[in-house]
């Protein structure tokens, strides 16, 4: 029988909703999105689809699950439906390895550029320390993945195939990109780390990973956002 | 003490599986996540616990541990004999219930929709509410110059955080986040024993702080929370002449402003996770 579509509340600038896409059009699951403006996620209406008020989340008519939190809903998406393991693992070690990758995005990754680039794109006052906090965050982050992609000597970041792990990574990567690049960090970046560009390079190659940061920065391009 | 790990961890590499977990750690919310789950689920442990004065959280050994040079990590030894290292709470903490928590005593059976919804919970405490708090933390506790914005900025988003729990709370029949205590309890309540050093008054959220209560009333989260040393919040809060917040603060002040300060040093000497 043949999939419904996924219902997906996401936002036409926004990194997390995004992120979850790239990984429904790798699986080759159907999908709608429901755009939400950032004024209505604390309405009562979507409250009851995720309590937190942020986007995105997801209902699966296939299952009747509804689930926020990116991180969840990825991991979701590949038990259900990565049974030949396109993008994920079931294998020990590598299974535990690419959760806790998702976990490092989730915690470690999206945070981090979020207030980096809030500091230094949009609040109004322009506060050093802070915006250097964040942004040598947002390097020290690429360091750390530089590394390991270094270590793993396959250019992923677990195994020898691209998984949700490192797919989780890419839409905050574009937007530090566009960050580092007004900051005038951008320069030098690609000699570096080396690997780091080689894996973005390689991620963006793929049809998936295209189409979603095309949508993304038409969507931010239309709102006056940059990438 | 490093130097001891240092020279074991590769002998200890080879042993095989009577080697028990090592938890790699310090007395903060992220670490005593894992000590407590450890001893909920009585699994046996070794502690390694990480001087952050000394930085022995960035050295090679560990870098080679978690490339993150962060706490907390494991090493553990697999059904296979084989051995793995793992960093990040949230996915240690899911590594642990799959591997040693049969009954389900902190967690749903796997595929559920129970065990989908836990996991919305424990991506949102580990991206949202825990970074939050901490931001917070850095800007009350760490800053020596006060930035009025800054503190604001993560004073409100982490009560409204709260807030999002505390609803949650109150229209729980279980008296836990979910159906049951599990590990998005263990989650949150680590970030919330130390709401008081971030600034964020329980006052203000009454059905957190009676559960708060009911979760410390666990034999195995009074025990974990005291890993590797005793939990330093009762203290700090009962002690009215402030002197032990101000020690405290100014100890926490220098390892983070230190850190900062190497970490960007690192960055531009390019040294990976510095």
């Amino acid at each position: 029988m043949p999939l419904k579509a996924i219902d997906l509340w996401g936002h036409w600038g926004a990194p997390n909703p995004w992120k979850v896409c790239i990984v429904l059009e790798e699986l080759g699951i159907p999908y709608n999105i429901q755009s939400v403006e950032f004024s209505e996620v604390k309405q009562e209406a979507f409250l009851m689809i995720n309590p937190n008020g942020r986007l995105p989340a997801i209902k699966d008519p296939n299952t009747g699950i509804t689930l926020w939190e990116s991180g969840a809903i990825i991991q979701y998406l590949v038990d259900q439906y990565d049974r030949d393991e396109r993008v994920s693992y079931n294998s020990f070690p590598e299974k535990y390895f690419t959760q806790q990758w998702l976990a490092f995005q989730i915690s470690g990754q999206g945070p981090y550029f979020g207030q980096a680039t809030w500091f230094a794109r949009f609040h109004p006052e322009k506060i050093p320390s802070a915006i250097d906090r964040y942004v040598n965050e947002v390097i020290r982050v690429i360091g750390v993945l530089d590394k390991a992609i270094e270590t793993n000597n396959t250019g992923w970041l677990v195994g020898d195939k691209c998984t949700y792990a490192d797919l989780s990574f890419v839409t905050w990567t574009s937007v530090a990109e566009g960050l580092l690049r007004e900051l005038n960090k951008l320069d030098g970046l690609e000699t570096r780390y080396p690997r780091y560009t080689e894996w973005l390079t390689k991620m963006e190659e793929r049809e998936s990973v295209k189409k979603i940061r095309e949508r993304m920065a038409r969507g931010r391009a239309e709102h006056g956002l940059p990438p | 003490m490093a130097a001891a790990i240092h020279s074991n961890s590769a002998a200890e590499a080879s042993k095989g599986p009577q080697q028990p977990l090592t938890l790699y750690t310090t007395q903060t919310p992220n670490g005593i996540k894992i000590s407590i789950a450890l001893e909920e689920l009585e699994i046996p442990y070794k502690v390694f616990k990480h001087d952050f004065v000394a930085r022995t959280q960035k050295e090679p050994w560990y870098l080679a541990i978690n490339p993150n040079g962060r706490i907390p990590a494991i090493t553990d030894t697999f059904s296979d004999g084989s051995q793995i290292h793992l960093w990040e709470s949230g996915s240690i903490l899911k590594y642990l219930v799959e591997q040693y928590d049969k009954d389900f005593k902190l967690w749903y059976p796997a595929g559920t929709r129970e065990n989908y919804e836990l996991f919305s919970w424990l991506f949102f405490q580990i991206g949202g509410l825990g970074p939050m708090q901490g931001q917070m933390t850095h800007f009350n506790r760490h800053v020596t110059e006060k930035i009025p914005y800054a503190i604001e900025r993560y004073s409100n988003e982490t009560r409204r955080l709260y807030s999002v729990l505390e609803k949650q709370l109150a229209t729980s029949q279980s008296g836990f986040i979910l159906s049951k205590f599990t590990i998005v309890d263990i989650c949150f309540w680590s970030m919330v024993a130390a709401s008081g050093w971030a600034g964020v008054s329980l006052a203000e959220f009454p059905e957190i702080h009676r559960w708060y209560e009911k979760v410390l009333s666990r034999p195995s989260v009074a025990k974990g929370m005291n890993v590797p040393e005793p939990h330093p919040i009762q203290v700090l809060m009962d002690d009215k002449t402030g002197q032990k917040a101000k020690e405290f603060e100014e100890y926490s002040r220098s390892w983070v402003m230190t850190g900062m300060a190497k970490d960007a040093e690192g960055l531009k000497k390019r040294d990976p996770a510095c």
